[in-house]
């Protein structure tokens, strides 16, 4: 449970930010500006997300009663395993690519996500995992993470802080130094998880040039067919978004994952009934749709 | 309490971002971009932390003579380097600009260019016609190629009698219609996927991302 003292601290630090942030605000607010505090053109939009996230959340909590959750089998995702076991057996490490976004970037935070679950199973079978950052503050996070699944796993003596490091901003610059290291290096699995650009294929084609068995999954859906030319295994899309739970396998995570095929249910319904609709001549739900801003 | 207060601070600007982003009141509009600034705000302090692990790294390298330790020497000397011009009178200064300019711009190009050889080689992976789908692979790619050069609608017109300028105009087909539809679909499948997860962050029921420590 959350201390008294957390919250406290919490709320007074939000409260002083709120009267300071009023106060600024009432002396710099100009005439003529929309003063609506809800734009009514988004009141569809609001409710859509107040019903995916309803279904979401009653998935989530009904999760928590156990019972067993169906989810397909990802190859990417089992492959994990086989990955991390043939890096065991050559005696080789494993890279771990987080892209280029930051620690706001939600296809990042998925990274992280899978990168703790790989943590946890290098951490047991005492592989080296190196993870070049080109993100400061992702670098930090990371470094918290992959200690804290060592210490859960009771191998803190085998994290070592040296193989999560920061190599550079610039873009091309970081695709050099990782390519540069698996050159040398030879990792027998790279994974690359997160958002890429133009590096991806270097970055991929490089992997495959060297005999890495590669994961790769990104939400960038311009950069997925490099991925599926050049890599073992891609996590297209929401797959990325999935790992994690697949992982795991705790039921909240996997509820979370039920709310989300409601949704999808959701929109191929509104989709089928679109269709169907403006093939009958009936245009109101495309009117509809033009209407929201 | 190193998880609670993140945890209490993610859900709190969780759900406050998420409601300015439907109110075009000044307030809200003010609210969000001074929390924009704020997170901009940690980006300094994390450099730090960034350079130092660098000059760390580098370092270690050095001390322990590991393999192709003298490209460390290099790091440093650029590092300084760059410091001494760029610091006291910025970006601007001639030599910095110089430097930028003439050293890590066509290195950079350079590492770009090679994506050209590396299309090269995964696009003869991937077209080799061995299963259906890579042989259907192969004729959307050949007609997007055809229709995307010039001489391809040329030579079109100059030598076949039926149509005018087929080959970009198939290729315009197979981008607005089969790409299109599956990359929406893959971009529906994000999008839920993105809130799904935002959702996981806020409520705190996804925590791994916040590391060790009760």
């Amino acid at each position: 449970m959350i201390s008294r003292k957390v919250i406290l601290l919490i709320v007074l630090l939000v409260v002083a930010f709120g009267c300071s942030y009023s106060v600024a605000f009432a002396q710099e607010a100009p005439a003529e500006v929309d003063m609506r505090w809800f734009h009514t053109g988004k009141i569809w939009i609001f409710a859509s997300v107040v019903l995916f996230s309803y279904a979401i959340i009653h998935s989530i909590y009904h999760a928590r009663g156990g019972g067993n959750i169906f989810i397909r089998r990802i190859a990417g995702l089992e492959a994990v395993d086989e990955a991390i076991g043939r890096s065991t057996e050559m005696g080789r490490p494993i890279l771990y690519i987080l892209g280029l976004g930051t620690v706001s970037d939600v296809a990042t935070i998925a990274s992280m996500n899978i990168l703790s679950q790989v943590a946890r199973k290098t951490a047991d079978y005492e592989t080296p995992l190196r993870v070049p950052c080109n993100d400061p503050i992702v670098l930090n996070v990371v470094r918290e993470m992959v200690k804290a699944a060592y210490l859960d796993e009771g191998r803190p003596d085998a994290y070592s802080e040296d193989d999560i490091f920061f190599v550079t901003e610039s873009q091309f610059a970081y695709a050099a130094a990782v390519d540069g290291m698996m050159v040398r290096e030879k990792p027998a699995a790279v994974f690359m998880q997160g958002t890429f650009y133009a590096e991806s294929l270097i970055l991929a084609e490089t992997g495959n040039s060297v005999g890495a068995i590669q994961i790769a999954g990104s939400d960038s859906d311009s950069q997925l067919p490099f991925f599926i030319t050049a890599c073992d295994y891609t996590l297209i899309g929401e797959e990325l978004y999935a790992a994690s739970a697949y992982l795991s396998r705790e039921p909240m995570l996997l509820g979370s994952l039920k709310g989300q095929d409601y949704g999808k249910i959701m929109l191929f319904a509104g989709i089928v009934l679109g269709v169907i609709l403006e093939l009958a001549g009936i245009t109101w739900v495309s009117t509809f749709f033009q209407g929201i801003q | 309490m190193r998880r609670q207060v993140p945890l209490v601070l993610c859900f709190l600007f969780g759900i406050v971002m998420m409601l300015v982003e439907f109110s075009p009141h000044p307030f809200s509009e003010g609210l969000r971009a001074e929390l924009i600034t704020w997170s901009l705000i940690i980006g300094p302090f994390a450099l730090v932390v960034g350079v130092v692990t660098l000059v760390h790294t580098h370092w270690i390298r050095i001390r322990r003579r590991v393999e192709h330790w003298q490209y460390s020497y290099l790091v440093f000397i650029g590092m300084i380097v760059m410091v001494v011009f760029g610091l006291p009178t910025g970006p601007k200064n001639e030599v910095f600009e110089w430097l930028f300019d003439n050293v890590q711009v066509p290195m950079e190009a350079t590492m770009f260019s090679l994506l050209a050889f590396f299309i090269a080689s995964a696009s003869y992976r991937a077209f080799r016609a061995r299963t259906l789908e890579a042989t259907l692979l192969l004729v959307a790619a050949l007609i997007v190629m055809i229709g995307n050069a010039p001489i391809g609608d040329l030579l079109w017109n100059d030598l076949s009698p039926v149509g005018e300028n087929i080959p970009s105009t198939a290729r315009q087909w197979i981008l607005d219609n089969p790409n299109l539809s599956s990359r929406r679909g893959i971009i529906l499948g994000v999008s839920l996927g993105i809130i799904s997860q935002s959702i996981r962050i806020i409520f705190g029921i996804e925590r791994s991302y916040l590391g060790g420590g009760d």
